[in-house]
């Protein structure tokens, strides 16, 4: 449907009501759509303020924003009035340093990360490789979500070279990558890629039971409380684990920041809520006993009680 | 042979560019495709300017709540293949 004259008018106002629009699904801290976050994190990126227009809080815009860009999808991004495009073409035009320009921020360069991966990632990625010229990315959003795939070489690529192989990273991925260690490892449904980052804000890791009593029988040295009450640990306790009492957590607040810290409880779910305290409390070496006790019965130790 | 909504898109796009060599897969997920679009039509033209020719001509399938395609995923114009 062709816009009236007083709804192009009022499109023109919209696009213009900030230097910076985005018409997105959701608003800025909640994006409903992938491409629509994808388009804030970059905008977040160059730092610039910006206005968004979420188009599901309003089907009039919603239809009649496509009409006026003639671009079918949303998001759509406004500058200066202008219509740049959608999700592909900002991507496009940040890793080309094109949509810097026309923001008018000055980019600081990016320093190339340091990583390493160790000799079975290494080989694990060359057997992967299947030689067609495309050359291995490695993603990290802002949540520290990772991929890591093989892909074609992009403007603006940052290319690292660890173990004699060629890795590279966009922009943004690499501001966040710096001394990362990329290793392949063994878990029970075969070989995969771990990925340790020390940019990586803290946060609850989880352990599975095997771990676990991998890491006593290494010896590795951990603290390990049980947060349930103590009718509960009547039943059932794994003996390494404290009560988290007051003596227990008295004993846990006057450890070293770093020590790695299990939380275990029932089936998870506490001892999670519980680690994630202590998370607060500035421990970042914090480990959620996938799980809990129930799962330690079953897969390593029977004699523990079940209830 | 693709998908009905495929086949549909990819007659929709040679319609508009007949020289185009058009190429529509699935995307990431229900009503998401990917499509790659070969034709000296784009010749000089901006990523914007290409990209909206095919976007126009599939413009129809993508309008409405109940539209059989939602999004591209991934939308690749070139001038060679």
């Amino acid at each position: 449907m062709p816009l009236s004259d007083q709804q192009r008018q009022q499109f023109d106002d919209l696009v213009k009501k900030s230097r910076v629009v985005l018409f997105m699904k959701g608003n800025k801290h909640f994006p409903q759509c992938g491409f629509s976050a994808q388009v804030i994190g970059i905008l977040k990126e160059t730092g610039v303020p910006f206005e968004t227009v979420n188009v599901l809080s309003d089907p009039a815009v919603r239809d009649g924003i496509k009409e006026y860009s003639s671009w079918p999808t949303i998001p759509q991004l406004y500058v200066d009035g202008e219509f740049l495009g959608g999700c592909d073409i900002v991507k496009e035009m940040y890793a080309a340093g094109d949509l810097q320009k026309k923001l008018g921020v000055v980019e600081k360069p990016v320093a190339t990360p340091t990583i390493t991966l160790d000799e079975r990632a290494a080989k694990a990625i060359k057997d992967a490789d299947e030689g067609n010229g495309e050359h291995l990315r490695l993603e990290i959003d802002d949540k520290f979500q990772y991929e890591l795939y093989f892909g074609p070489p992009q403007a603006g690529d940052i290319e690292v070279v660890a173990s004699g192989l060629k890795v590279l990273f966009d922009k943004a991925s690499a501001k966040r990558a710096d001394g990362i260690r990329i290793q392949w490892v063994d878990t029970p449904d075969g070989g995969a890629f771990k990925i340790e980052n020390p940019n990586e804000p803290a946060r609850v890791k989880s352990l599975t039971v095997t771990e676990l009593k991998t890491w006593m029988d290494e010896g590795k040295p951990f603290e390990m409380f049980d947060v349930r009450g103590e009718d509960e640990r009547t039943i059932a306790k794994i003996d390494r684990a404290r009560a988290l009492d007051a003596a227990g957590e008295k004993h846990l607040l006057a450890l070293d920041k770093k020590t790695p810290i299990v939380f275990q409880c029932h089936h998870g779910m506490r001892s999670k809520s519980a680690a994630e305290r202590f998370l607060r409390e500035g421990f970042t070496n914090v480990f959620n006993l996938e799980g809990g006790i129930e799962a330690w019965s079953q897969k390593v130790d029977s004699k523990v009680a079940r209830y | 042979m693709g998908t009905p909504t495929e086949e549909a898109m990819k007659a929709a796009i040679l319609e508009k560019i007949p020289d185009a060599a058009v190429q529509v897969g699935p995307g990431s997920g229900g009503g998401h495709f990917t499509v790659q679009v070969v034709s000296p039509v784009f010749e000089g033209k901006s990523m914007l300017e290409s990209q909206r020719l095919v976007l126009g001509a599939i413009a129809h399938l993508m309008k409405g709540d109940g539209a059989p395609v939602h999004a591209i995923d991934s939308l690749k114009t070139r001038t060679t293949a």
